[in-house]
């Protein structure tokens, strides 16, 4: 049986991920987040049980999981944004305008908890895969699906270790284009 | 960069990776001898990688409650999400086409945790069929309660405009603007209490003011909910921290009837008025119940149901009588700002203290005609006084121009030193007059004078600009 296309299996995998964080909702333990990671495996586990003929596999399941989740934190992470410019002022706290790892980099009020800018970072995303799909995908697996490195291998159907150098490559990349303070003329900016 | 500049890059980084620590630099140099932007490309990379640290070590996190949002597009039953428009305690609203009928439509997911609970569940199903009964032109209707799968959803007609909030917190109304949109809330509470619906959760984020002016109140018995279960359940969203609204017998949990409603919007009533909630600090917690409107409210805000209006339709013809005379004309003024009555007074405050100011100038001569320590005493209380006189009255002027939701409380806060200044400065003025040892001198003319003009202000022209202005604006001192 040929995979349906994503965009028709979104919604399910998007409606399973809505429904297991309603629970945790329920659960109200406020400031309490998920991480893509549980979240994702959740879903598969009670996806798998009803509509498994649905999905080409897991693997298939994953790539869309991932693809899910990046767009539900940048969907969220833009109606924040919004809101702050045009709704009522907010004061930016200061742990909105803390200082990142790297460097000093005044943060947008919307970053997410672990002070990743997810609009920024998805942007970023979107440059890296104009010059190399394949790294990108590692980043949107591995990060916005929380798989592992196996897990990524397995979807993207590379080696382990193909997955390990792409995934430090990537990370450089993003890093550097995401540092304020790094030269503008970093690797692959307008080609 | 080309795709075979990135190739090499790529190969160059990933090589460099294989080597040791140590040797990476002198290995990349070797490398790319033919090349220097690679080389240079390549460094920084490998140089970022070093310091990266945590940087995307851990997987994206995200706070549960970023899933109860809907992507513009999903399809919920007949309804397609266009867009969200709001966001709180009690869910998310999103404007959605019903497709079936061409409509638009405001969409209000309720909270998972309100959803999947049974019985908040089973008494919200049976508020919206009634909620769906009312039918008045300052009511947004409802139109369906959708249930689908784990999650709850309220169609009602979608209204384009503004919150009271936001209104309000751009200041104080204009007294007759405000008795009409009480009066058009009363109204769509009266059709809704005859309909059997109380709305338990009236607040100026619930009665949204449409671009022509009109009023709507939104989210009839959506707070039907109710309970410690239910407290539990929807404290989390956006209510925190905000002013309450609730009667004293529905925070106390008794069972509420429509006079709960009336309570609420006395307060609204009152936060219109003043553009503060009344309830909110003590400083003018009886700001609003000194108005032409103070009975009215009053009697909204009485602890004892009993004691209020005893329905949505009597506080309404309380309202439409309009005790403060300034016509009924349903057409709300969009005008705000100053009273041309207030000019007059503000007039008056700004050339006293300007005129406190410049009597110094005779004073300080007369000093020179009075002997000894008398002089000096007489320009050092008469100084005293004027800057206690014409700083306040620069500070009232001040307020009426820029701050004018809190002019009644500066007013009433300085206009009892202003008073004893005004005595102490025409006391003194006269007394430095006996003082003076030339009898044939001119200032024994020009101070009298002075002590009488400000005698004169103070006592006739004052008090009348002063009543024009706070009377008009329902401020009245």
């Amino acid at each position: 049986m040929t995979p349906d296309p994503i965009s028709e299996l979104m919604p399910l995998v998007y409606e399973e991920l809505r429904r297991i964080a309603a629970h945790y909702v329920r659960g109200e333990r406020p400031g309490q987040t998920l991480q893509a990671t549980a979240l994702v495996n959740e879903a598969f586990v009670r996806l798998a049980a009803e509509r498994a003929r649905h999905f080409n596999g897991r693997t298939h399941f994953l790539a869309i999981a991932a693809l899910s989740m990046r767009q539900i934190l940048v969907q969220r992470a833009r109606a924040r944004h919004a809101a702050k410019r045009g709704g009522a002022p907010q004061r930016v706290t200061l742990d909105d305008a803390n200082v990142a790892d790297g460097g000093a980099a005044f943060r947008r009020p919307d970053a997410a908890p672990d002070d990743i800018d997810v609009l920024a970072l998805d942007e970023a995303l979107s440059r890296l895969a104009a010059l190399d799909a394949d790294l990108a995908k590692v980043v949107e697996l591995r990060y916005f699906g929380g798989l592992t490195v196996e897990e990524t291998a397995e979807v993207v159907g590379v080696s382990p270790a193909t997955v390990k150098r792409q995934w430090a490559m990537a990370r450089a990349w993003l890093k550097r284009a995401l540092d304020p303070d790094a030269t503008r003329a970093s690797s692959g900016e307008a080609p | 960069m080309t795709p075979a500049q990135w190739n090499r890059l790529k190969d160059v980084f990933q090589g460099a990776l294989e080597q040791p620590l140590q040797a990476r630099h002198a290995w990349l140099v070797e490398q790319c001898s033919d090349d220097a932007m690679i080389l240079r490309e390549a460094e920084a990379l490998l140089q970022t990688h070093e310091t990266a640290g945590t940087f995307l070590a851990e997987p994206a996190r995200l706070d549960p409650t970023d899933l109860e949002t809907l992507l513009p597009g999903t399809r919920i039953g007949s309804y397609r999400v266009l867009e969200e428009i709001g966001r709180g305690g009690m869910g998310v609203v999103y404007l959605a086409e019903d497709v079936r009928l061409g409509r638009r439509v405001a969409l209000k997911s309720l909270p998972a945790a309100v959803a999947m609970h049974p019985e908040l569940r089973e008494r919200l199903r049976r508020e919206a069929r009634a909620a769906a009964t009312i039918s008045h032109p300052f009511v947004a209707v409802v139109y369906a309660l959708e249930e689908m799968d784990d999650h709850l959803y309220i169609a009602s007609e979608f209204v384009k405009g503004d919150t009271l909030r936001s209104e309000i917190a751009r200041g104080p109304m204009l007294p007759e603007r405000a008795r009409a949109i009480a009066a058009a809330i009363a109204s769509a509470l009266g059709a809704a209490h005859e309909a059997g619906v109380i709305h338990r959760d009236l607040k100026p984020e619930n009665v949204l003011i449409k671009p022509d002016g009109g009023v709507k109140v939104v989210d009839f018995g959506i707070a039907q909910i109710e309970g410690p279960e239910a407290t539990r359940l929807t404290r989390a969203g956006a209510m925190l921290g905000t002013p309450a609204y609730m009667a004293p017998e529905q925070l106390l949990g008794a069972s509420v009837d429509g006079r709960a409603d009336i309570y609420a919007l006395g307060i609204v009533f009152s936060e219109m008025l003043t553009g503060r909630h009344p309830l909110q600090g003590h400083r003018d917690a009886h700001l609003a119940l000194t108005g032409p409107y103070a009975p009215i409210i009053g009697r909204c805000l009485q602890p004892d149901p009993a004691a209020r209006f005893t329905s949505a339709r009597e506080l309404m013809e309380a309202l439409a009588s309009d005790p403060s005379g300034t016509g009924t004309h349903p057409e709300f003024q969009q005008q705000r700002g100053p009273t041309p009555t207030r000019f007059w007074w503000e007039f008056h405050q700004g050339t006293t203290a300007v005129a406190y100011v410049l009597l110094m100038i005779p004073a300080w001569y007369a000093r020179g005609h009075i002997s000894g320590w008398q002089g000096r005493a007489f320009f050092i209380v008469l100084a005293a006084s004027v800057v206690v006189a014409a700083i306040s009255r620069l500070h009232l002027w001040f307020t009426s121009r820029f701050y004018p939701a809190e002019l009644s409380w500066v007013h009433r806060r300085s206009s009892r030193w202003i008073r004893i200044a005004d005595w102490v400065f025409v006391g003194t003025l006269a007394g430095g007059a006996a003082l003076i040892g030339d009898e044939r001198s001119v200032w024994t003319i020009v101070l009298p004078s002075a002590a009488v003009g400000v005698l004169v202000t103070s006592l006739l022209v004052e008090p009348v600009t002063t009543r024009d202005a706070f009377k008009r604006s329902g401020l009245e001192n």
